[in-house]
């Protein structure tokens, strides 16, 4: 089907910033979901290109795309097979360099999904090691005579593996894997190992890609006495990446999935010279929960924890993404309150998580969906939107593990909802079709025609976004404000070259009711704050402190001026 | 500048316009200055003192001293910090460069600004501003940075609000503002400087941002998005870390249960409570106390004056401040040693004024499950920070009482002096609200041991 796409803001070149990751919008994309050019029922990259006009329209900076590598699919493609070569159903490696090269024309920029920690156990590379203890490969993965080893290392997937060593009847040893019992865990300490996964790196670089969200990296080594995560081995051998990465490809970003407390995962950014980019986990949860509780705390608090990061490094801010909103990084009590809050039916836990879409968590009210959006895109980070959210798809909660959140994109009214001409028993997971989220009342096609649709709002705040790279780049403050209610907090960006500082001030209402906020802002008396998406100039900020009323759910961005010179009348 | 026969002329009238004045409308017959030191002779002119109420019948209360700071300007200047103001008016002086006018000096940004350098010189301070909520004495805030709180009723003796914040961060308690300068003359604490916590949220007003989730919701509360619980289990835990700082600061006696009674059943009969008689009250607290035989646990310092209103929810976690005591009790009485539970007792009052002052602001849209809605509320709070107190206090030696019912019970005898007390004093200040304590005192009268 044709996307009628309406004018955007004209056709962006590639941004040539070492540091474009920093004021860049990532939008997370399904590969397998989002759009099927073949007709066989499943998406495809050539179904991505297809669809570029519209997330350029969009106004994302960079698509990250889970994997599409060579895999048995038993673990949504994070069970690699060859890391050289394109699932057949997804395409080839030249469709994979098309679609770079597509993107690049848009001024989008596009990384990949790379597995570091572990493959399939289809990948010939276990398929060798696993024949004999002697074969060229048999030190390739991590092998042991007992299951005793390592007894410190917490088993991940808990809802599915009892154990993180599984027997292997071929070699007749247990082999090591911290996720599914298909995915064996790579030897780390075999430099042979060290060194394939960099020519993976390269391959992959060189065919242009703009870099990668690294899967599972604390994981990489394991030792004795240790739970296995954060070694010091494993921020070695990041260093190592991250230099051949400079030194070979410069402008490109690696960005780390380390599910860790923000104290912890500081390390993986290293002194700058470790991962561009780490996920903010801890702070996703606590949105939810501030907006719950009406009170701006769980956030502020969580922010506070984290500690600075250096210059070059960003965060990545996400609402929801394509595995279960973890609560890993929560504790009991906070998890015990999401699961009451959020997974009312028993179907909706994953894991340690909720596998929910971001409009039913939030009840489909778009005023909340829209605040979630003000927070994510004003926050100290990178935000990173997933496929689907900005139209407001929902999930279905009967499928099994995370598909539940990995239904196909809904582009129109039609068959399928536009993602696929094939049979509808042909798909890789049915279309949402019920009254409220599926893709007849919910799809791109209709978001599109509707100026007032959730996806022109998102379109225009991105917009409003890209204006001001205070957003990426500048300093974070939270304001005092009595009310517990109302979040509020400068973005601040100071000038160097003698020019006014860049300023942003943020005001959010997390409660249902109306609030009113009395912001502590003495310090920039004088400042008359202009609204952004109506450029509406407020009175000026005085001595006392700055009133404001908010609507329920409601958000300001305000960029302050200095007040004109006086001129006489 | 003023001379002291001139401000002992305009103090009367002045005194009985200010919040802090104790002694209701009735003006004082004369104002003694007892102390006064003119700090700016220059304009604008600042002159600080001391000054006794004498009134007509000498009473217990003679010995009242109050701390006045006066601002001079001359009567030409446009005093646009004076709109709105006319409380803090003193009058029109003449002085020798001209007419002027005086006026209270917190209010006046540049002499404010001058009061806390010459208190705390070493504080880099720019710029204030006042803190509009106030009562018995007068704050400002300073660069956002800093609050200066400026004692109005002057007693002999440390200020237990100079005192204890500055003993506690010694002995490492630092959830309450840090202390940065106190300012002392011979016996006198006139002024604290201390941290400002600009992201806090008064404990009351987050508690009632609960509760309107709660009647809007109409959901049990611990099903409630805004549920309280959490919040109160970690101010129990703070409030059991505040008792175990002080007795580690000030020491710590086994507890007295005879002179407790003693005072408490005093107390209680002090204060008329409709549809009950003092007997009954004084037999049930003897009965609630005798409940806990021996074990009542310690007597320590205490805060004296704990309610939601003086703790604070920051980023980092709750804060308590206040810690002047009761100002309706004499200071000898506010720094004796008394059983922690008595605060503890203030904070479940506390939780039940919570909700239902959240009630009463729906108006007359409040029915019968509303209120099994604030009920359970309630009980749901004290619970939560019964557990997060009880877990937390436990230590060698023990505090308040070790056995539960003990503990119960003792605490349930403290309540009713309070609620006593609380309708004593709506009755005297907020009758429409005297329904709330005597709700309470009913309440811990009925229920069997």
């Amino acid at each position: 089907m044709t996307l009628i796409i309406p004018p955007g803001q004209g056709r962006r070149p590639l941004d040539d910033d070492p540091r474009w990751y920093q004021t860049a919008v990532f939008y997370e994309v399904l590969v397998r979901g989002f759009a099927d050019s073949n007709g066989d029922g499943t998406g495809d990259i050539r179904g991505v290109i297809d669809r570029l006009d519209y997330l350029e329209w969009l106004g994302v900076d960079c698509l990250w795309l889970l994997p599409f590598y060579s895999s048995p699919l038993r673990d949504g493609g994070y069970d690699i097979s060859d890391f050289f070569s394109v699932l057949p159903e997804y395409g080839s490696v030249d469709d994979a360099a098309e679609l770079i090269e597509q993107c690049h024309e848009r001024g989008i920029r596009i990384i990949a999904d790379m597995v570091m920690n572990h493959t399939s156990d289809a990948h010939p590379w276990f398929q060798e090691s696993r024949q004999d203890r002697t074969n060229p490969k048999a030190d390739w993965y991590v092998w042991s005579d007992d299951d005793q080893r390592y007894p410190e290392a917490r088993i991940i997937f808990v809802d599915t593996e009892a154990s993180n060593w599984t027997w292997d009847n071929q070699r007749e040893q247990y082999y090591w894997h911290r996720f599914f019992h298909h995915q064996p865990d790579l030897n780390y300490d075999n430099p042979d190992v060290a060194d394939a996964m960099l020519d993976v790196v390269r391959f992959w670089l060189r065919l242009g890609l703009d870099g990668f969200r690294l899967d599972a990296v604390p994981y990489l080594f394991e030792r004795e006495g240790t739970n296995g995560e954060n070694l010091p081995e494993t921020h070695d051998y990041l260093r190592r990446v991250r230099k051949a990465v400079d030194d070979e490809f410069p402008g490109k970003v690696l960005l780390a999935e380390a599910n860790q407390w923000p104290a912890d995962v500081v390390d993986y950014f290293g002194e700058g010279d470790e991962c561009h980019m780490c996920f903010h986990f801890p702070l996703m949860p606590r949105m939810y929960m501030s907006v719950r509780r009406e009170q701006r705390y769980p956030i502020t608090e969580i922010l506070a924890n984290t500690p600075e990061i250096p210059d070059k490094a960003q965060w990545g801010l996400f609402l929801r993404n394509h595995d279960e909103l973890t609560l890993e990084m929560v504790n009991d009590e906070e998890r015990d309150y999401m699961y009451s809050e959020y997974a009312k039916d028993p179907r909706m836990k994953r894991n340690v998580g909720i596998a929910r879409r971001l409009f039913p968590l939030l009840d489909n009210d778009r005023r909340v969906a829209e605040l979630f959006h003000a927070l994510l895109f004003s926050l100290p980070g990178s935000p990173i939107l997933y496929y689907g959210d900005e139209i407001g798809m929902g999930d279905n909660i009967y499928l099994g593990d995370r598909d539940g959140v990995r239904t196909p994109m809904q582009w129109s009214p039609d068959r399928n909802g536009g993602f696929s001409r094939a049979d509808f028993a042909q798909l890789y997971l049915p279309p949402l079709m019920d009254p409220v989220y599926g893709y007849e009342a919910v799809n791109v096609e209709a978001g599109l025609r509707n100026p007032s649709s959730f996806l022109h709002w998102v379109q225009r705040m991105l917009h409003v976004r890209r204006e001001h790279a205070v957003f990426g780049t500048g300093t974070f403050e939270v304001l005092g404000v009595e009310n517990p209610s109302v979040l509020a907090f400068l973005r601040r960006r100071h000038s160097t070259d003698g020019d006014p500082d860049d300023i942003v001030l943020c005001v959010n209402n997390l409660s249902r009711f109306s609030q009113p906020a009395e912001i502590l802002l003495t310090e920039l008396a004088g400042m008359v704050p202009t609204e952004l998406q109506g450029r509406v100039p407020f009175p000026p900020i005085g001595e006392l402190p700055y009133f404001v009323t908010l609507p329920a759910y409601g958000f300001y961005w305000f960029v302050l001026q200095s007040l004109p010179e006086e001129t006489e009348s | 500048m003023i001379d002291v026969a001139t401000l002992e002329r305009l103090l009367p009238d002045f005194m009985v316009r200010q919040r802090w004045y104790g002694f209701g409308d009735v003006r004082p017959e004369r104002v003694e200055v007892t102390d006064f030191e003119v700090w700016r002779d220059s304009w604008p002119g600042l002159v600080w003192a001391l000054a006794r109420p004498v009134f007509a019948d000498e009473g217990a209360e003679s010995d009242a001293r109050f701390q006045v700071l006066v601002g001079l300007r001359s009567i030409d200047e446009y005093m646009h910090f004076l709109d709105g103001k006319g409380r803090s008016l003193l009058g029109d002086v003449a002085t020798g460069s001209g007419e002027a006018l005086a006026y209270d000096a917190l209010v006046d940004g540049e002499l404010a600004l001058e009061i806390v350098r010459r208190i705390a010189p070493d504080f880099p301070a720019n710029a204030v501003r006042p803190l509009p909520v106030d009562q018995t004495n007068t704050s400002i805030v300073v660069d956002d940075s800093a609050i200066l709180k400026v004692f109005r009723r002057i007693r002999a003796g440390a200020n237990p609000d100079a005192e204890l914040p500055r003993r506690l961060w010694d002995v490492g308690f630092q959830q309450t503002p840090e202390p940065i300068a106190e300012w002392r003359r011979g016996d006198d604490d006139l002024a604290v400087l201390r941290r400002f916590l600009p992201s806090g949220t008064d404990g009351f007003v987050l508690a009632l941002t609960s509760l309107r989730d709660l009647y809007s919701s109409r959901l049990a509360p611990e099903q409630c998005g805004g549920d309280f619980a959490p919040e109160a289990r970690r101010l129990g835990e703070v409030t059991a870390s505040l008792h175990t700082s002080l007795a580690q600061a000030f020491g710590s006696a086994p507890g007295d249960a005879t002179a407790w009674t003693d005072a408490m059943a005093d107390e209680v009969t002090r204060v008329e409570v409709p549809g009950i008689s003092p007997d009954e009250l004084v037999v049930r607290v003897r009965q609630l106390v005798g409940h806990a035989g021996a074990d009542v646990g310690a007597a320590v310092r205490i805060h004296g004056d704990f309610h939601l209103g003086q703790t604070m929810r920051t980023d980092s976690g709750w804060f308590l401040l206040d810690f002047e005591g009761e100002p309706s009790r004499p200071l000898a009485e506010r720094v004796l040693p008394a059983s922690p539970l008595r605060d503890v007792a203030g904070m479940m009052r506390s939780f039940h004024y919570a909700a239902d002052v959240a009630l009463a602001e729906r108006g007359d849209d409040v029915d019968t499950e509303l209120r099994s809605l604030a009920a359970a509320w309630e009980a749901r709070a004290r619970t939560a920070f019964l557990d997060g107190y009880r877990a937390a206090v436990a230590g060698p030696e023990s505090l308040v009482p070790t056995e539960p019912t003990a503990f119960a019970s003792l605490l349930r005898a403290f309540e009713l002096a309070k609620a006593v007390y609380e309708v004593g004093y709506e009755l005297a200040h907020r009758p429409e609200w005297v329904d709330i304590p005597r709700e309470a005192v009913q309440r811990l009268l009925s229920p069997p041991l």
